[in-house]
């Protein structure tokens, strides 16, 4: 294999956008890419797409294939890939395989997704009955995506003593660092109070505890080395592109299921753990050498557990370090730079390709108010719906 | 209950001496269970992977819990709605499930010793009554065995 590169960024700012189609955010994203890595569509040699199901491709969700069709039939290789939340991931990876393969030399990976309100529903075409864990969440229990991170929350409170004022602190946080974002959708800064006096929606976890849904789109150059000296630049190559799907044992009860099994030894959340770890393996770093990372703070929640499995520090340590400033801007361990997902709202698909925007922004220096200093290895960390992973670690 | 009452899912659970199990599966070769039934045994280490159908019970402890104060997506029926607890509950034979929790709010706590029991969701317009699986507060007994 040989070394891939990133060559361009782009993103269409996260809302809510009813008067634009999904394949125009998608083509907004994927303009403000090539820009950036000062390309044209003619190019591109393929384009990998992450799909969801809830709009657009004939009833497959986000095509490459659409995106070619409405700028430049030229012929190029189409892929479209799925995989929930973790979508883009599994894209970024498929396009960066393609592109260290050596048979591509430029390719894309772009995400777009316009969400419907609300709790996020029931997808169609699964069987009604006993077999269909989906279909026994909601009938039996009608147990919400906020429920299962409840139960979490809860339980890492009776586990560690987490107060409810730490997990607002790490809410207040992301809305801090998303103030300097223009991408991001929640863009005013929160109060502890503010928070706390949200709406309970899933008790323990407030209403401003839980991200949102969003309308989005983000789009990845990638390329060879010859490539990235062509575009300028500093060069920030792709140190490891890692998925992985779940462990059995996992002690999570993944949405949407209804029950686990849980093993003692195997992390929870083993899919996003399992990318996370393989990457490190891959780029042959470890967590004493990350100067920043994205990842998918579904909730508050996941701000402390999550680098906690990662095995950034034990167990239970997050809080203090919550509290000590760690994770801010300018801490040892920057979370979410970005804004994260509690200030973006989840655009599905597009969202693990927003991170690794976030990641070639910082790692350039070109991340404005929101900048950590002298940033040189960054990595992301998504989850998907269905026990997919994804991590991806940039170097500069 | 009345004789009328249905499981609000076709072979949800089987009710025996009065007391609901659920219906799922148990690995033949190394005991894993699962709910709702799998087809197969999803542990790679298992070397004997064969399953068979198996009624869940009954006694566990409360591993977590979140009360629901917005009423969930219309597939979930239950009239009157209130907000509710749902509970992740660890059963004896190493299976977590999840489901309904008809205990008052204030009375959860985790760890707490629960059991399996049957609670009306709604009544259908001919009066029939359909039910779901809950836990309840498993009173008089300690620690799980």
């Amino acid at each position: 294999m040989r070394p891939v590169y990133l060559l361009g960024v782009g993103a269409h700012p996260w809302g809510k956008w009813p008067e634009k189609t999904q394949v125009a955010l998608a083509l907004h994203a994927m303009g403000a890419a090539l820009k950036d890595a000062a390309l044209d569509w003619k190019d591109l040699q393929g384009l990998v797409a992450a799909s969801s199901r809830f709009e657009g491709g004939m009833g497959w969700g986000l095509h490459a294939n659409e995106a070619v069709q409405a700028v430049a039939e030229r012929g190029i290789a189409c892929i479209n890939v799925g995989g929930a939340c973790a979508a883009g991931a599994i894209a970024f990876h498929t396009a960066h395989m393609m592109v260290a393969s050596g048979q591509y030399d430029v390719m894309a990976a772009m995400g777009a997704e316009r969400m419907p309100k609300g709790f996020i529903p029931r997808p169609p075409g699964s069987a009604d009955d006993i077999s269909d864990s989906d279909y026994l969440r909601w009938v039996t229990m009608g147990a919400t995506n906020p429920a299962y991170w409840a139960m979490e929350t809860r339980r890492r409170m009776h586990d560690f003593g987490t107060s409810a004022e730490t997990l607002a602190a790490a809410s207040v946080l992301m809305r801090r660092n998303a103030v300097h974002n223009p991408n991001a959708r929640f863009r005013t800064a929160s109060t502890v109070g503010e928070v706390l006096a949200s709406p309970v929606v899933s008790d323990p976890l407030h209403l401003l505890e839980i991200c949102a849904v969003s309308d989005g789109a983000a789009a990845v150059i990638l390329g060879t080395e010859a490539q990235a000296r062509r575009a300028g630049g500093p060069m920030i190559q792709v140190a490891a592109s890692a998925i992985a799907t779940g462990t059995f044992g996992d002690p999570a009860a993944r949405i949407p299921t209804v029950s686990a099994t849980p093993r003692s030894g195997v992390p929870h959340t083993s899919e996003v753990v399992s990318a996370v770890r393989r990457g490190w393996e891959i780029a042959g770093i470890g967590p004493e050498d990350i100067d920043l990372i994205e990842i998918a703070d579904n909730t508050a929640w996941h701000i402390l557990a999550w680098p906690e499995f990662f095995g950034f520090h034990a167990p239970g340590e997050s809080d203090r370090r919550l509290a000590d400033g760690e994770f801010e801007i300018g801490g040892s361990l920057p979370i979410n730079p970005s804004g994260g997902f509690l200030s973006f709202g989840e655009a599905t698909t597009a969202q693990a390709l927003m991170q690794v925007c976030e990641l070639g922004w910082q790692l350039r220096g070109q991340a404005g108010g929101r900048q950590v200093p002298d940033a040189r290895i960054a990595i992301s960390a998504v989850l998907g719906l269905g026990a997919n992973g994804g991590s991806i670690v940039l170097k500069r | 209950m009345t004789s009328s009452a249905v499981p609000v899912v076709e072979g949800l659970f089987e009710m025996e001496a009065g007391v609901p199990r659920l219906n799922g599966s148990r690995c033949v070769g190394c005991g894993a269970v699962y709910f709702p039934a799998s087809s197969n045994c999803r542990n790679p280490e298992c070397h004997d992977p064969h399953v068979a159908p198996a009624l869940i019970g009954g006694r566990g402890e409360l591993y977590s819990y979140t009360v629901q104060n917005y009423r969930p997506p219309p597939l979930f029926q239950m009239e009157p709605w209130a907000p509710y607890a749902i509970g992740l509950v660890d059963l004896a034979d190493g299976l977590r499930v999840m489901a309904m929790l008809s205990v008052p709010v204030e009375d959860i706590h985790i760890g707490m010793p629960v059991r399996l029991a049957v609670r009306t969701l709604y009544n259908t317009n001919e009066g029939g009554e359909v039910t779901t699986h809950v836990f309840v507060a498993d009173i008089g007994r300690g620690a799980v065995s």
